[in-house]
């Protein structure tokens, strides 16, 4: 086993590895860029080592500083986390060839799979269904154009290199075409490097639904069941659960076992998750392989008691898979929300800047892998994410009533966040009934503005601030601070004291 | 004791008095009794008539955040020279707003020229912050002024960025 592991990575995904690092007694290494100084990474890691200036291309993305801080740290692996070097086939071959091991797939599984036009043909080789679609990237605009007739419109812009969202856009009809092309394009650019895309057919209102894989140096593969990620903005997740109310028990053994086949084509080891996409008829059709930890794998963990991060060393440390299909089961129903810095209210607009307040909720079956603190300053650089609310209960309608309660106790105050939103989200009848489609969001939700409290809470606030001294103008004071809030003219008023018996 | 805060940009007024170790807190015709608790500097324990309602505060140069029970209000601090911050929407109906970008980010592409008349929602600029692209639309129909960015790859700060009129 290791000693030492480095965590390529920031915010709560670095967080998550590093505690399974130290549960494991290795020792972590964190790095970070200027924006991260104060970073709830940087305060949990054993060793930190700064990589740059806050732009993502100039540290977190820079590999010649990760290596560096490997060099320097002496750490035996890298952990990538997910997003920044996560899915980078290069990032992998250069660690290789410098002696140090990608806690991760092996590069040429990476590079298969995260060409999703190759991937797509080996799929289809190998008899897993895939959405119809090009077989290569998009050319010259009149021949697109000819393709996305050929293919029947609606048709789904996506990018070759990647996922994630980032660069799809959907053109409805031939005059959309052009601008989702161009947009498409950009986007891809930016996020991956490469503006290459190719369409397939957009399967109207699906269902997003993935399973959970890991596979060992040696061959050995196994599914842990599936997550169901319809909930979505911006073609970005944003609730997940498990386990799905749309999957029967044929339906499941299916696809798993067709996930696992995807692994096995792909020659993959590490952990990795087979997306699907389900029809209306639950028709699946493989979507991509995603090579990495996922956002989302809490909620998997906290219904197959599989702790997935340790997996992931193990298995990179060269450790036989401990676990068989046969053994695993699914208990219970989990969810996850993902706390995002967005305004629901305005488009999900990223919003950055201080944390003023901040408060996890907790209790029986919580828990919350968070990034961040109170009095975080939360950078413009990065993804906006600052944490993931998981619950676990017996069933379904607990889970989420649980997940309604701790959201409601959840308190982010400074920035905007999809706290509230996500609540009305999981409140919603629909959504309680398992009606989760990719539209849900779209369908149910356009327009979505935050309920105004009523005169009750609205009094009680104004009370509040009132007693915390609020009520002045927050003035400079000479010497660079600011004057405390709490000196409350209240509190001035005598021998009062605010709760005391005098 | 009388408080002054803006909520919505409305006036509020509240008084806050003791009366037999309880708070009386009065505003307009609602008056509630609450027993109070400073938990720390900032959390406040409200008990109404026996109902709980944990109140958590946070604070920056204009604002006062407060959350209770999953339910959000902010203030603003009473501004001493009466001044209110005019709001794009507002301006926009006298003839004249600035758009501006809703967070700081990249200006990667501008859909529009100064002079060019635009439709309502029409996307003036694209602006990618936090790795995604977000379009700034117009909010109404307006013919644009003045561009004060350019599209480049320089990080604007929270500032402007067109001028329809």
């Amino acid at each position: 086993m290791f000693k030492k592991i480095l965590v390529a990575n920031r915010g709560e995904i670095a967080v998550r590895i590093i505690k399974a690092c130290r549960e494991l007694g290795i020792r972590a290494v964190a790095v970070y860029s200027e924006a991260d100084r104060a970073g709830r990474h940087v305060q949990v890691a054993d060793e930190a080592v700064p990589i740059g200036p806050p732009p993502a291309t100039e540290s977190y993305l820079d590999m010649d500083r990760i290596v560096a801080a490997v060099r320097a740290t002496g750490a035996e692996a890298v952990h990538p986390g997910y997003g920044f070097l996560a899915e980078n086939a290069a990032f992998a071959r250069r660690l290789a060839r410098e002696g140090i091991v990608f806690i991760g797939p092996n590069p040429d599984a990476l590079e298969l799979v995260g060409d999703k036009l190759r991937a797509r043909s080996a799929m289809e080789r190998a008899g897993i269904p895939i959405i119809p679609g090009m077989k290569s990237a998009a050319g010259e605009a009149q021949d697109t154009a000819a393709a996305a007739k050929r293919i029947g419109f609606p048709v789904m812009i996506k990018a070759s290199a990647g996922g994630g969202g980032k660069g799809m856009r959907i053109a409805f009809a031939e005059e959309d075409l052009g601008p989702a092309l161009e947009a498409g394009r950009r986007e891809a650019k930016a996020a991956f490097g490469d503006d290459s895309v190719y369409l397939e057919k957009f399967i109207e209102d699906p269902r997003h639904v993935e399973f959970q894989v890991l596979a060992d140096n040696r061959g050995n593969i196994v599914h842990l069941y599936e997550r169901e990620c319809s909930i979505q903005r911006r073609h970005q997740k944003i609730v997940e659960e498990t386990p799905s109310v749309f999957l029967d028990s044929e339906l499941r053994r299916k696809m798993g076992e067709t996930a696992r086949e995807v692994l096995r084509v792909s020659g993959y080891n590490n952990a990795g998750t087979v997306e699907f996409l389900l029809d209306r008829d639950r028709n699946f059709y493989f979507l991509e392989v995603n090579a990495r930890i996922q956002v989302e794998h809490p909620v998997t963990e906290l219904t197959t008691g599989v702790d997935l991060v340790h997996q992931q060393i193990r298995i990179a440390s060269g450790e036989p898979l401990g676990l068989t299909q046969d053994a695993l089961e699914q208990r219970g129903h989990a969810l996850e929300c993902r706390i995002y810095a967005e305004d629901p209210a305005n488009n999900f607009l990223p919003s950055s800047g201080k944390i003023l307040a901040y408060r996890e909720p907790s209790g029986p079956g919580v828990r919350v892998d968070g990034g961040v603190y109170d009095g975080w300053q939360v950078p413009v650089y990065y993804d906006p994410i600052l944490a993931k609310l998981i619950v676990w209960a017996e069933t379904r309608e607990l889970a989420r009533a649980r997940m309604i309660n701790a959201l409601r106790d959840y308190v982010i105050l400074g920035i905007s966040t999809s706290v509230q939103f996500l609540r009305d989200v999981i409140s919603h009848p629909r959504f309680r009934d398992g009606d989760t489609t990719t539209g849900f969001v779209k369908k149910y939700f356009e327009g979505w503005k935050e309920e105004k409290p009523g005169p009750e809470v609205q009094t009680l606030a104004l009370a509040a601030a009132a007693l915390g001294g609020f009520d002045r103008p927050q003035r400079a004071l000479p010497g660079g601070g600011r004057e405390e809030a709490g000196a409350s003219p209240w509190l001035s008023l005598g021998n009062w004291r605010i709760g005391g018996k005098s | 004791m009388e408080f002054e805060f803006l909520l919505d940009g409305t006036l509020q007024v509240i008084s806050l008095e003791k009366k037999d170790g309880r708070l009386v807190i009065r505003r307009g015709e609602t008056i509630l009794e609450a027993d109070v608790e400073t938990l720390s500097g900032g959390t406040i324990l409200f008990l109404v008539g026996g109902r709980s309602f944990l109140a958590h505060l946070g604070r920056d140069e204009n604002r006062i955040l407060v959350s209770i029970g999953g339910e959000r209000v902010a203030l603003q601090p009473p501004d001493r020279e009466g001044r209110r911050p005019e709001r794009g929407e507002e301006a926009g109906q006298r003839g004249i707003s600035l758009v501006r970008a809703p967070m700081p980010g990249r200006v990667i592409k501008l859909s529009v020229a100064e002079g060019e008349s635009v439709r309502k929602n029409q996307t003036l600029a694209i602006v990618e912050a936090m790795k995604m692209e977000n379009e700034i639309k117009s909010p109404h129909e307006a013919k644009v002024r003045k561009i004060f960015v350019a599209s480049s790859s320089i990080p604007t700060g929270r500032s402007s960025s067109l001028n329809p009129s």
